[in-house]
């Protein structure tokens, strides 16, 4: 790291800068460079300088220069100019203060973009559409992100002045700068200024953080995917985020963008597509995800592009995966001595094991059955009953112990009562994030919605099976199936460790428990969690009611009772070692 | 004097809810609500279990016919619709950050939401935050031609200012007035006022 004057610092690995200093973001940087990881060049415009902005009202003297000055740098590394016509140097923009906070400014990319450098871009790369998406792109980001407009997206085929309509239309704070130079101080000011949005300092007050730490700004040049053939950019997950393999997995796309990969517009190829043309970037890339999971200790989801034959890592962050590959790698993680068991309990979700532990539909029952209407499975699981089509009379017959499925055309607050009650959720129309949906995965009640006008009256009154994550309504009760976690050799590794922390022994019901335990299905109030303390005043063990959540199984923690019998003992034992965690870190 | 449909109205709105819940939609007095809805209990246009009053079908068909009335000033105010028209765009970006609230995309596959990333939820929180700053403008202009509406920007900020301090069930909650709840209750007021029907 070095220092360029007063406000500014370059992020060149050198040494690691002083994280207050500096940022969460431009620390990750600086980390990253300093382990010999290739990352595009950036700098950094301190909190110090922040502070200063924010006492006296403008920039603080020399912060212009220095900026330059920053830049300089990234040009020198890059080959590129900022604001010039010929091979223009783009930069992001990232707000970043010692602890993040809700309400800072988000990222703003392709910053540094005018005609002339959209018609540069054009010639370099070939791809006059690219250079105009480029362009698009810059105007929404600066217009969402720093004039606060409302709007999604601007049109791609519009002129640049239609686009300037749309952001006044939509209530921006301010116009898009014309040139390079404007764009970077507006963006500069605009995180500056966030630090005292309404949001941030809430949070600041809420969680007793200093009013003055300020937040940094990094400044970071742009690489481009899609200058030729040679480059191109991708995803890669340094395990399988869905099975847990313990091997890289990835997508990439030659000759593309970032969001090319996400949006889904063109198809990504394995990355075999990267190691083949580029043999070297593709070996490059592997070591790096050696690399980053070791020095994170954990599974990365690494984004990167490829720049005329060499590698530039994006971002990398914790990669979110599926409740099974959770397990095994938290498993595998603890056999390679990467992490504690500690920590790999720290690392499964009681939530995820409960999604492991769901009952299903059994091996080969789907494919015998007479398949009634498909849709679009919008919350997973199995539900069996009784087709009813009014909200009041599934909950009339959910309450009475029916098990009844709730068909609707679509479903709006007057059927959350309904809903509430039935065993699934179907509707007629509506896609995955229509009501039925979002209130389905809310309750953890299986649904599948958009199955056709007219389902209701067809399905009207028949005993049905609905699976929420195929999207499929079956006719009759199909044969389910759980599975049980002493058959997952993983999971008894987990539970085993479980065990062994837990500061309460947890017994199923299937096993016999060392005394007599308070039934809570039993009493009034057993149910809730908020009685539970009242509840177990006095007693050693406990079962059923509100002990299925992880806020009751807290309670029985905090009650000190020696043992709990629920249903699973997975669930309940990972709930337990959070409780004393969390009890031990207060 | 408070108007019998406007209470019924509220109560459209809440469903099964309390004499307290239902004036505090509105922003009346709750002994006024309870004598209307009480009233309407005794004339067979609601019914009471426990504390809860919800409508009785008729009173569900009876309310439909009396909006244009109720709701005349809104639908001539021309400010009115165009304010629904933008509420009607962010309530797009709305759902789909619902969804992604609730649902990882992991590899092309659709994954509930464990909620065991702390950052990717900080990151959904946060944009939901920054929907919020420009659904306040919207809301102000819709409260501009309706008073009461203000409630909801009241209760918005609230489920989203827990949702910020850590009580992540005030996202998408269904049992409580999570930030979803509130927004679609005043989506429903919404359509109501101006006559409209929902999509999905």
């Amino acid at each position: 790291m070095g220092a360029i004057g007063r406000w500014v610092l370059s992020l060149d690995g050198a040494a690691l800068p002083d994280r207050v200093l500096v940022g969460g973001k431009a620390w990750g940087i600086a980390t990253m460079r300093h382990a010999g990881l290739p990352v595009p060049p950036a700098f950094v415009v301190t909190t110090e300088a922040c502070r200063a902005y924010l006492a006296q009202g403008a920039l603080p003297d020399g912060l212009l220069d220095e900026l330059y000055a920053g830049i300089a740098i990234l040009e020198a590394e890059t080959g590129r100019r900022f604001g010039a016509a010929e091979k223009p140097l783009l930069l992001s923009i990232r707000s970043g203060a010692a602890v993040s906070m809700p309400g800072m400014l988000d990222t703003v990319l392709n910053l540094g973009i005018d005609e002339e450098i959209e018609a540069a871009l054009a010639v370099e790369s070939g791809d006059a559409a690219f250079a105009r998406d480029t362009r698009r792109r810059f105007h929404e980001m600066y217009a969402r992100i720093v004039l606060k407009a409302g709007i999604e997206r601007l049109q791609p085929e519009g002129s640049v002045e239609e686009w300037r309509a749309a952001v006044a239309e939509a209530g921006a704070t301010g116009c898009v700068p014309e040139t390079p130079a404007e764009q970077l101080l507006g963006a500069v000011r605009a995180v500056f200024d966030s630090w005292n949005g309404r949001r941030a300092r809430r949070y600041r007050r809420h969680h007793g953080l200093p009013d003055d730490a300020g937040t940094a700004v990094t400044v970071q040049a742009m690489v481009f995917g899609n200058l030729g053939e040679r480059s191109g950019t991708g995803v890669l997950f340094t395990r399988n985020p869905l099975t847990g393999a313990a091997e890289p997995y990835g997508e990439y796309l030659a000759r593309a963008q970032g969001e090319d990969v996400v949006s889904g517009r063109r198809t990504p190829q394995g990355l075999d597509a990267l190691a083949s043309p580029l043999p070297e970037a593709h070996a490059a890339l592997i070591e790096a995800a050696r690399r980053l999971e070791a020095l994170n200790r954990d599974v990365q989801d690494v984004e990167f592009s490829v720049q005329e034959g060499t590698l530039y890592l994006l971002q990398t962050r914790t990669a979110a995966r599926a409740p099974a590959a959770a397990v095994r790698i938290a498993v595998d993680l603890v056999n390679e001595g990467t992490i504690s068991t500690d920590e790999a309990l720290a690392r499964v979700g009681a939530d995820q094991v409960r999604m492991l532990l769901m009952p299903r539909l059994s091996e080969g029952a789907a494919e015998s059955a007479p398949l009634l209407v498909e849709g679009e499975g919008a919350s997973p699981g199995v539900g069996i009953g009784t087709v009813v089509l009014d909200a009041d009379t599934a909950e009339a017959r959910g309450g009475a112990g029916d098990d009844v499925v709730l068909v609707r055309p679509t479903t709006s607050p007057d059927d959350v009562h309904g809903m509430v009650a039935a065993r699934a959720v179907v509707t007629e129309t509506g896609g995955a994030t229509s009501h039925a949906a979002v209130v389905s995965r809310s309750l953890g009640v299986p649904c599948v919605v958009g199955c056709g006008a007219g389902v209701g009256a067809a399905l009207a009154g028949r005993e049905v099976t609905v699976d929420g994550k195929a999207g499929r309504v079956f006719d009759g009760a199909l044969p389910v199936s759980a599975p049980a976690e002493t058959d997952d050799p993983h999971l008894c590794r987990i539970a085993g460790w479980a065990r062994a922390a837990a500061p309460l022994a947890v017994y199923r019901a299937d096993e016999t428990a060392p005394g007599d335990a308070l039934d809570l299905d039993r009493l009034p109030g057993g149910e809730d969690p908020e009685k539970l303390p009242e509840l177990l005043q006095g007693v050693s063990g406990a079962g059923g009611g509100a002990l299925a959540s992880d806020a009751g199984v807290a309670v029985a923690v905090a009650a000190g009772l020696d043992f709990i019998v629920v249903r699973h003992a997975l669930p309940a034992l990972l709930a337990a070692c959070a409780a004393a965690r969390a009890e031990a870190a207060e | 004097m408070t108007d019998t449909y406007l209470v019924l109205h509220g109560l459209a709105i809440k469903k099964y809810a309390d004499a307290a819940a239902v004036a505090a939609a509105l922003g009346l007095a709750e002994d006024e609500v309870r004598a209307v809805l009480d009233d309407a209990v005794a004339k067979g246009r609601a019914a009471r279990a426990g504390e809860a009053y919800s409508l009785t079908p008729v009173a569900r068909v009876a309310l439909d016919g009396a909006y244009s009335r109720l709701f005349a000033a809104q639908r001539a105010d021309e400010a009115f619709a165009a304010a629904h028209e933008r509420f009607e765009a962010i309530n797009r970006e709305l759902k789909q950050l619902m969804t992604a609230w609730q649902t990882i995309e992991i590899d092309g596959e659709s994954i509930l939401n464990d909620h065991t990333d702390k950052d990717y939820d900080d990151r959904l929180i946060d944009r939901l935050g920054a929907l919020h700053e420009r659904a306040e403008a919207i809301l102000e202009q819709l409260a501009a031609g309706l008073q009461r509406l203000t409630i909801y920007a009241e209760k918005l900020e609230a489920a989203l200012e827990k949702a910020e301090d850590g009580a992540i069930e005030w996202v998408s909650g269904a049992k409580i007035e999570s930030y979803h709840t509130v927004w679609f209750e005043l989506h429903e007021d919404l359509l109501r006022i101006l006559g409209r029907t929902r999509q999905e």
